[in-house]
Order: C-alpha cells, then sequence, then structure tokens
C-alpha cells in the first residue's frame, strides 16, 4: 500500500456521506440551535404565505358571492332608469340592492337609538349564496311587507344596542318595521371593516316606506347581474361605457369583487413576508453560529482527519453533508409548520377572521421559503464551514487563544454573496411593491450595519474600562471584552429584533396620540349627514339653542367622481401614487359663494365675487393639483348625478386632513353644482357631557338625519390600528424569538470555555452563586446594552416612518423605552443562565479528572 | 517562506534521507505577539533509523515533529520527508503526503471517537481509496492484540487499549516514517513499556523510520539515535550509547 496512496481523491462523495454517518452517530445535539433557528425562519415565511394565498384565494372563489352576481354596478343618488334597468337586464338576473348609513331607533323607547349600515335588497336578493338567520327563515318572508308593517332583519348588535328582541319595531326614518330574525351573516358582506353601526337588512319597498329616499340622500343604489347566457365581463363594460359614457357607474366583477380587501391582503403579506425575511436572516445569523459552534466541537476530528491525510474538499464535504441533512430537517420542519400555519390560524381565529379563505397547502410559498432557508444557510453557514475546512491541523490541535484568521476562499466569498443578493432580488421580486420592498430590506442591512458598528465600539469601549471593583462588574466586563465574546453576534441579532420592536411600539404610539390628539383640540364631536335643504334653518336654529357648542358649519354636500383631467380621461392622466385616491371612487363635493373661514388659500385670488354666476370654477387641494400635474387656469371634470361638469380651478388651498372636520377637496363656485339634488352636512363640537343630549335631541327632531359620533369613529379607528399594530408586534417577536436563538447560539459557541472557567473559579473558592451573579452581570449588561443600541436605532427608524411615510407627528414613549430595554436585559439574562446552568451545577472534580 | 533545495547535491541527499531539515525555523504569532519555537534546526535522519528526541517542555520538540510530519509549516529553512521537499506545498498537498508517508501517534491518542476502533484504524486506508479498508485494519488490530475490541468506541477502552488503537492506525497503511509524539506520556509504566514494544516491533517489521519525541531517557535509550532540544535548536546528537547519563 505504501507509495500507493494519494491515487485516489479523497474527496469523493461515498467517503464523505460514510464519514458524515459515522460523525452523526452522536446524534443532532450539536445541531439543535441550528434545527430550531431555520424551522422557524421557514415556517414564518412559509406561514405568513401561505395564510395570504388562503385569503386571495377564498376572495378569488367566492368572489362571485361576495359581489352577488357575475357583476355589480353601483353610484349615489339615483337609481337606475327604467332603461338601464331593460340594458341589465338583457345579460341575466338582476338584483337591486341599495345601503345608506342611517339612525335606528327603538319604536317603543324612542330615547335608545344608533346609527346603522341600511341594507335593502329586491326580491331576486340574493341571487349567489344565502344569508343565514337565526331562527332559520326563508330572507324574503322575514322582511316581507304587508298593507301596514315591513319585516326586518337585524345583527345581534343592533338588537343589543337598542333593547330590541325578535317581534318588536324598530323605527328607521319614518316607518316602524318588525325584526323577524337576526342575521348571522350575509353571502355577499365582507365583515370587519369599517363600518360605523350595524346591519339592518329590510326590502325595496320598506326603504321607500321610510322616506329616507328624497332627491340628494347619500344612499348607494348597486345592481347585480347574473349572467344567463355567455356574455362576459368585458362585452359588459364595453356595452355599458359605450351606452352610457357618463353615467357615473362604478364597475366591479367577479374576479376582483374586493379590490381594497385584496390590495391590504397582497400589502399586509408583503409586510409580515419582510418581518419573516427579517426573522430568517436573524435565525440564520443564529444558524451560522450554530455551525460555528458545532465545527468547534469539531476541531479535534478535523484535526485528526487532516493528520491522517484527509483533504480540506472532504472536511468540506463531510460537513456539508452533515449541514446539508440538518438543514433538509429544518426546511422540511418549517414548510410543514409554515403549512399548517393557516390550519391553525383558522382553528383558534376562524370565528374572528372576517375575509374567505380557502385553506390548503400552497406550494408556492412553500417552495420559496424553502429557497430562501436554502439560501440563508448558504449565506451564513457556509463561510464558517469553509474557514473550519482550511485551517492547517496544528492551528487546530493548538487551540491558540487568538484563533488562526483564515481568510475564505474566493468561491466561498462570491457564493455568500450570490446567496445574499438573492435573497433580496427573490423577496423584491414577488413583492406587489418592490420600491417598499427594497426601502425595506436596505433599513434592514443599514440597521444590521449600524449594531454591528455600535457592537464593536462597545467591546472598545468596555475593554477601555478600568473597573476593579466590584469583581462582580469586572468579570463580566472582561467577559463581554474576550476572544470569542458573544458581544457581537448577540448585539446585532437580538438587536435587530429589538429594533424592529422599538420601531413598531413607538410608530403606534405615534399614530395613537395623533388619533387621541386631535379629538379634544380641533376633530368635531359629530358628523351630521343628510339633512335636506328645508331642514337646514331648523337644524341650525337647534344648534344655536345648545348651550357650550362651538364651531357649528352646514355645507351643502354633493358625491361627485372626478372623470377628467384637462379633458384627458383619468385612466390616461399621469397621477402620482399618492394622490389616486382622489379619482378612485367618489368624492364629496361643495360649493360656496364666500370663502370659508377655515380656508387656506395659497394660490391664486381669495374667492369668486359673491354673485358669480359663470362657468363653474373650483377651489382644489395644493397637494393633489401638484399630484395631478394642474395649475390654477387648468379644468377638473367632476360628474355629479350622471352629468359631466367641467370646472375651471380658481384657486389652491391647502387642507388639513387631520383636523378630523369638513375637508372638501372641491369646492365649487355656485350656478351649476347647485341646481342639482343635494343635502347638507353639517358639524359641531360640544363638550363630551353634552353629546348624549345633543344625539337625542338631534335623532328626535330629524329623524332622517345620520348622526355619526367622531368619538365612536375615533375609538374604532384606534381600535382597528391597535389589531394591526398587534399583528406586527406578534410578527416582530417572531424576530425576537430568532434572536433570542442566536444567543442560545452564542452561549453555546463560548459553553466549553465558560465550563472550564467556571471549573478554575471553583478550584479557586467561587460559590455557585457567586458565578450566578458574574453570569447575571455579564448578561445583564449585554442585554441592556442591545436594548439601549435597539431603542436608538429603533428611534431613528420610527422617526422616519412618521415623518415620510405616514405624516405624523413623531412621539416618544416610555412604554417603548421599557420594553425594549428590560425585554432585552431580562431576556438575555434568563437566557444566559439557562445556557449557564451546566456551568454552575459542573462538579470540579469530574471535569479535572476527565478534561 | 522556506528555502527550496537548491542543487542537485541538496536533492540527491533528501532523496536518500528520510528527514532532511536545513535551517529550520517557526515562529507562531499569538496575541501577546511573536514566538519563536524552532531557531535553525539542521537534521538529516537515515531511512530505517530510530531517532529519539529529548528535551525540556517548551524546548521545540513536539513542534519540531510537527514540522517534520507536515503538520505546520516552517516559517523558514527547507524540510524534506522521505524524499520529497514539503517547503511550499499547500495544505492538501501536505495532507496526501502524510496519507502516502507517514503514521503519526500523539500522547493524547486522538482517536475520533464517533467512530469504533476498527473503524478508526481503517480511516487511513479508506482515504487512499483502500477497497480491503477493513481487512487491512483488522489485521492490524490483531498484531496490537485488540482482536476482541473491533467494535468498541474509543470511550469504552482503557488509555492502553486506545494508545494501542492509535498505533494500529499509525501503520495500517505500512508508512515509511513514524512519528510519534509522547505516545506514553498519558500511559501508566507498564503498559507504557507494552505499547513501545509494540512500536518498536511494528518499526522493525515494517523497516520504517522512527521519530520519536519523549521525556524518558530510558525510552530514548531504546532508539538508534537521540537528539536533544534546548531554546528551539539541536543541542546534542549523538548515538545512544554515547549519551552521558
Amino acid at each position: 500500500m505504501n507509495g500507493a496512496a494519494g491515487a485516489v481523491a479523497t474527496g469523493n462523495w461515498r467517503l464523505a456521506l460514510r464519514f458524515a454517518r459515522r460523525d452523526l452517530r452522536s446524534g443532532l445535539a450539536g445541531f439543535r440551535i441550528f434545527l430550531i433557528a431555520l424551522t422557524l425562519g421557514v415556517a414564518a415565511i412559509a406561514g405568513v404565505g401561505s395564510l395570504g394565498d388562503a385569503f386571495l384565494r377564498g376572495l378569488a372563489e367566492h368572489g362571485r358571492a361576495l359581489l352577488g352576481g357575475d357583476v355589480r354596478i353601483q353610484r349615489f343618488y339615483q337609481p337606475a332608469t327604467p332603461a338601464e334597468r331593460a340594458f341589465l337586464t338583457q345579460f341575466g338576473q338582476v338584483s337591486q340592492v341599495s345601503t345608506a348609513r342611517s339612525m335606528a331607533t327603538n319604536a317603543s323607547d324612542p330615547g335608545k337609538r344608533t346609527l346603522i349600515e341600511l341594507k335593502a335588497v329586491d326580491a331576486a336578493y340574493p341571487m349567489v349564496g344565502l344569508p343565514v338567520l337565526s331562527p332559520a327563515t326563508p330572507l324574503a318572508g322575514a322582511i316581507a311587507c304587508d298593507a301596514r308593517t315591513c319585516g326586518a332583519v337585524a345583527e345581534e348588535a343592533l338588537l343589543e344596542r337598542l333593547g330590541l328582541k325578535i317581534g318588536e319595531p324598530v323605527r328607521v326614518g319614518q316607518a316602524d318595521f318588525i325584526i323577524r330574525a337576526v342575521l348571522v351573516s350575509e353571502p355577499d358582506r365582507v365583515a370587519g371593516g369599517f363600518e360605523l353601526g350595524p346591519r339592518l337588512m329590510i326590502s325595496d319597498t320598506a326603504l321607500q316606506r321610510s322616506g329616507l329616499v328624497k332627491p340628494g340622500s347619500l344612499i348607494t343604489w348597486s345592481y347585480r347581474v347574473a349572467f344567463t347566457g355567455k356574455q362576459t365581463l368585458e362585452a359588459f363594460r364595453a356595452d355599458l361605457l359605450d351606452k352610457y359614457p357618463e353615467s357615473a357607474w362604478q364597475i366591479t366583477d367577479r374576479n376582483n369583487a374586493l379590490p381594497n380587501v385584496s390590495e391590504f391582503i397582497n400589502q399586509a403579506t408583503m409586510f409580515l413576508s419582510l418581518v419573516g425575511l427579517t426573522a430568517l436572516v436573524v435565525a440564520a445569523i443564529g444558524a451560522g453560529q450554530a455551525v460555528e459552534a458545532f465545527l468547534k466541537g469539531k476541531r479535534p476530528t478535523i484535526a485528526i482527519l487532516k493528520a491522517l491525510g484527509a483533504e480540506s474538499q472532504l472536511i468540506f464535504r463531510i460537513y456539508l453533508t452533515e449541514i446539508g441533512a440538518v438543514s433538509a430537517i429544518g426546511l422540511a420542519a418549517g414548510g410543514v409548520a409554515g403549512a399548517l400555519f393557516p390550519f391553525a390560524v383558522s382553528y383558534f381565529f376562524g370565528d374572528r377572521i372576517p375575509v374567505p379563505a380557502h385553506y390548503a397547502i400552497y406550494p408556492v410559498p412553500l417552495i420559496f421559503a424553502a429557497l430562501f432557508g436554502l439560501l440563508s444557510v448558504a449565506g451564513f453557514a457556509l463561510p464558517p464551514l469553509a474557514r473550519a475546512c482550511d485551517i492547517p491541523p496544528a492551528g487546530l490541535f493548538r487551540d491558540l487563544v487568538a484563533p488562526s484568521r483564515v481568510q475564505a476562499r474566493r468561491w466561498v466569498r462570491v457564493t455568500t454573496a450570490v446567496a445574499f443578493l438573492a435573497i433580496g432580488g427573490l423577496s423584491t421580486l414577488e413583492s406587489p411593491n418592490r420600491l417598499f420592498n427594497v426601502a425595506f430590506l436596505g433599513g434592514a442591512v443599514a440597521v444590521l450595519v449600524a449594531l454591528r458598528l455600535t457592537a464593536g465600539g462597545l467591546r472598545l469601549a468596555l475593554a477601555r474600562l478600568n473597573i476593579r471593583r466590584p469583581q462582580t462588574v469586572r468579570l463580566a466586563i472582561s467577559s463581554l471584552t474576550r476572544p470569542g465574546s458573544p458581544v457581537t453576534g448577540t448585539m446585532v441579532a437580538l438587536g435587530l429584533g429589538l429594533t424592529l420592536l422599538a420601531a413598531v411600539v413607538l410608530t403606534q404610539g405615534s399614530v395613537e396620540a395623533e388619533v387621541q390628539d386631535q379629538l379634544p383640540s380641533h376633530a368635531p364631536s359629530f358628523f351630521f349627514i343628510d339633512i335636506q335643504p328645508d331642514q337646514i334653518a331648523p337644524f341650525t336654529k337647534l344648534m344655536s339653542g345648545f348651550p357650550d357648542t362651538e364651531d357649528f358649519t352646514a355645507r351643502p354636500m354633493l358625491r361627485g367622481r372626478v372623470v377628467k383631467l384637462n379633458g384627458i380621461p383619468v385612466a390616461e392622466a399621469h397621477i402620482a401614487a399618492d394622490s389616486k385616491w382622489a379619482v378612485n371612487g367618489d368624492r364629496a363635493v361643495t360649493y360656496a359663494t364666500t370663502p370659508p373661514k377655515d380656508a387656506k388659500v395659497v394660490q391664486g385670488p381669495n374667492w369668486w365675487p359673491a354673485d358669480y354666476h359663470g362657468p363653474t370654477l373650483v377651489s382644489f387641494d395644493r397637494a393633489l393639483a401638484r399630484g395631478m400635474g394642474l395649475k390654477i387656469g387648468d379644468t377638473i371634470t367632476v360628474n355629479i348625478i350622471g352629468r359631466d361638469i367641467e370646472m375651471k380651478i380658481f384657486n389652491l388651498r391647502d387642507i388639513n386632513f387631520r383636523s378630523g372636520g369638513m375637508n372638501f377637496v372641491l369646492m365649487a363656485s355656485p350656478g351649476v353644482v347647485d341646481q342639482a339634488p343635494h343635502t347638507y352636512l353639517a358639524t359641531v363640537r360640544t363638550a363630551p357631557n353634552r353629546e348624549e343630549a345633543m344625539f337625542s335631541a338631534v335623532s328626535r327632531a330629524f329623524p332622517n338625519v345620520t348622526i355619526v359620533s367622531v368619538r365612536d369613529s375615533l375609538t374604532q379607528l384606534g381600535e382597528m390600528l391597535e389589531a394591526l399594530a398587534n399583528g406586527i408586534e406578534i410578527a416582530s417577536l417572531v424576530t425576537i424569538l430568532a434572536g433570542a436563538l442566536v444567543l442560545a447560539g452564542a452561549i453555546a459557541n463560548g459553553h466549553r470555555a465558560r465550563l472550564y472557567d467556571a471549573v478554575v473559579m471553583k478550584v479557586l473558592g467561587a460559590t455557585r452563586g457567586k458565578l450566578a451573579r458574574i453570569y447575571a452581570a455579564e448578561y445583564g449588561l449585554l442585554g441592556t446594552l442591545s436594548g439601549l443600541a435597539a431603542l436608538f436605532i429603533g428611534t431613528i427608524t420610527s422617526w422616519a416612518i412618521a415623518y415620510f411615510v405616514l405624516d405624523v407627528p413623531f412621539i416618544f414613549s416610555g412604554a417603548a423605552v421599557a420594553l425594549t430595554i428590560a425585554g432585552g436585559a431580562v431576556g438575555t439574562i434568563v437566557l444566559g443562565l439557562a445556557g449557564g446552568f451546566a456551568a454552575l451545577s459542573q462538579k470540579p472534580a469530574a471535569k479535572l479528572r476527565n478534561p | 517562506m522556506t528555502a527550496n533545495i537548491a542543487n542537485r547535491d541538496d536533492l540527491r541527499k533528501a532523496k536518500e534521507a528520510a528527514i532532511l531539515l536545513s535551517d529550520v525555523r517557526l515562529t507562531l504569532t499569538s496575541a501577546a505577539g511573536p514566538v519563536n519555537i524552532l531557531n535553525g534546526v539542521s537534521l538529516n535522519v537515515a531511512k530505517g533509523e530510530a531517532v529519539a528526541l529529548l528535551g525540556p517542555s517548551g524546548s521545540g520538540k513536539s513542534s519540531l515533529l510537527m514540522v517534520a510530519a507536515g503538520l505546520e509549516a516552517a516559517t523558514s529553512g527547507s524540510v524534506a520527508v522521505a524524499g520529497q521537499p514539503l517547503s511550499g506545498l499547500s495544505e492538501d498537498a501536505l495532507a496526501r503526503f502524510r496519507r502516502a508517508h507517514a503514521g503519526i501517534i500523539f500522547q493524547a491518542f486522538h482517536l475520533i471517537p464517533s467512530m469504533t476502533a476498527l473503524e478508526n484504524v481503517a480511516v487511513p486506508l479508506e482515504l487512499t481509496g483502500e477497497a480491503e479498508a477493513f481487512a487491512h485494519a483488522k489485521t492490524a488490530l490483531e498484531a496490537v492484540g485488540l482482536k476482541h475490541r473491533l467494535s468498541h468506541y474509543p470511550g469504552q477502552l482503557s488509555g492502553g487499549e486506545q494508545q494501542r488503537v492509535a498505533l494500529a492506525r499509525a501503520i495500517v497503511h505500512n508508512p515509511e516514517i513514524l512519528f510519534a509524539d509522547e505516545p506514553t506520556g498519558n500511559l501508566d509504566g507498564p503498559t507504557g513499556v507494552q505499547v513501545m514494544d509494540l512500536l518498536f516491533a511494528l518499526k522493525t517489521r515494517g523497516n520504517a523510520t522512527l521519530f520519536l519525541v519523549t521525556h524518558e531517557e530510558a525510552l530514548a535509550q531504546r532508539c538508534d539515535r537521540i537528539l536533544r532540544m534546548k531554546d528551539g535548536l539541536i543541542v546534542a546528537d549523538s548515538p545512544r550509547l554515547a549519551v552521558p547519563a
């Protein structure tokens, strides 16, 4: 055999596999943290992606039911004309549904009133799906009318608010309806949105009897068409626009029944995926550390194999095989957990989820998650693996205090860079908002770099501290500054999670403060909607008679849709993304002969003459004008009740949309606009203790007027924001969990040295209590410093979000400080002591006998 | 940087010698600064010779063995072993050299804990792609008296047994040179004697060169030649009988 050796390349995979199998006989203990970290990271991405797909598929599958037909057209004010009905009937069965916000009163106890979401349906409703009533009874019977009265079905919440029972009458407008059943669910409704009141469903006949249908009343008239032939959605759209080009119909079809909800799900999925990706990256840092710790434990074996003649390639392949095998387990476990996540959400929160979902296994997010996991392993585990393989055997045996510095080979550096770029590229490619995605990733990288620099700086600063007493602190500091200390890894990984948490908590605090702070200082107490022109004088009189009221304002209000800018249809005009909301759907329009006292004209002449009756002029919002590329003298065409009205921009105003008051984007000159049927919108501010009395007085005197309490609305908005923030907080907790794993990895990394140190300290007379105090000081200091760094960077991040994205004043909150620092310190101490427990309980004699 | 073997005469000498070192220096860097371990060692060990290296702790004995075995690259000077210049060889080329020419025994045994005795001994042959690796490994273990311990893991063996496994592993591929770094350092007296008897017997049977680092004068006396080291230099080089007591 002598001399024949060496002819065979030792890098062959079969040999590597054989050695890896032998090596794994000692079990997966060394890979525990690696496995947990990878599983967690992959599960986070796979879970979020799967849940998003479940919702989107659910929406797509229920599109027809949610829409109530194949296509829906709707507009304000005007029901379809007989000609329009005839047109719709050509395509199939037609159902009319009208909705409005209104007030409902307990007919037997008129003091009990509440705002409701009223829905009036015809006999054809629902064409798709069925409502669920309790007791179970056909809807048509429950809402049927006889000569004297009509039936109604209401949500349980309405019955509770008004103290009503089935069989008792509810008053809407000027009519009383008998509640015949509780409305449990509607096929065409996504619950939980921003709704101001519970649902009351009546027949279209009942709506007419209520007296609410008046010229200019804010009623949405919606028509659903269930195709009976082979008509296509495209043909329907084309025919409708061809026949009624100026009819102001908004068209929605079954393929995108809830565009806003789909958009929200897409955005939420993207954001949570990015948080998941952050968790994965943090977890991957932990996985990389775990690989390093594992390979550190394998140094003797690597050294022996090398001494016996194994080349680096064989060593690389042995441990790559092991890491690959464990990664496969982690990817599979993470994939399974992610795939099951939607089912778990359905099981635990199913009844609270407002959107229809199709719970199934979705391969695409699982493949993406696995790919992200694989790339992360390549990015973080490859360098320590390559380094371990390249260390010369003498260095491995010698175990220097200053470890052999081996520069990773070029291909490893290139592969690592490619892996990181691929992670960023893949995540951006699949994102619905690539710019945001890139900004988020850029921010995350900046935070990582900042944390790394901070960690390096702190380590240097601690090393220069010359603290001799108390001994606990001195030993803790020396432990943090010794070679191989966990400072950098822990601060980077735990810090990233804590930064995310701090940023979320601070941003949430700023938004909440903005919502709450507006209420007492600027916002009105009530909005009064649908005041008829003949009611405005008595209404004003009622208000002026109320004590402690201020800022009563009443304005005519019409709903109109911007259809052209300078004669160019909005679909073809170039409009900035942050201004598109103004052309999507209807906007409130008012007219005024004199400038309102809160109008802040910033460009152009102050106002048109009070007696102006020429071509329609408009006072427009300056920010929107900029977004739409409009200037004074340009034209905006607004469709009001089926008629296109061209308005010339007279001046531009700055509107504070956060004032909570009336904010008309379009204020037109009278002459044309005031000829259209319209109602008045009024706002008033009164002392909180007078609100109830005002509510009662208005609802008693003007039963047709809808009263919206700003306080209630803001409370509801606050609750929605809180729910959203809770979701993000949970997601950021996953990142913190990943950070904790990194800490656990760092502790495992230094376990052997710590064990040895503990034994020596015990031989020298240190008690377990003393050692525990040293560990607590060390990890407490590390956690507190991580928390402080995270708080600092999180504050800057949150300020940037508040200032640049949300446009709200940044508020620094003490809760965020406490949560971030205490969370960092306590979590680190607990994990550190848990990790050091083995060292504390190590009997010196055993270790000294058998090193 | 180590110097290359420059002329034909040097090349001839390198081919004739088992180990040829010329002005070998080794400096290691640590956090405290550079440490000079070997300070210009020159040495020629003939093929089949048994050489013992004696010296106090820190004199550089083990480092010299590391350099000669290709486990450590010299900072300067030239190193040729088994007729092959080691200077400038890559880490992998050194690994190929070791598996072809060297058998190494350590004081701490350095068996792979997750492998059985048989597997540990088979490793050098497996690395060469030898099809009968396990059959040869079994024979080698029989030769060191461990026929009954083939499937035992290192943790299940006594110190003496572990060192015998290490010995079997070092000779299983019939290396030209056996490097032994204080092979009895972790063993009691009688066990140490047994292991050394085996080592010399196997060395003689395979006609291998032996490079033995030890603290024990008695053990050194069993070698053909004894070298003494101090402060990174060979300070005495003499046949065993001429060594002063």
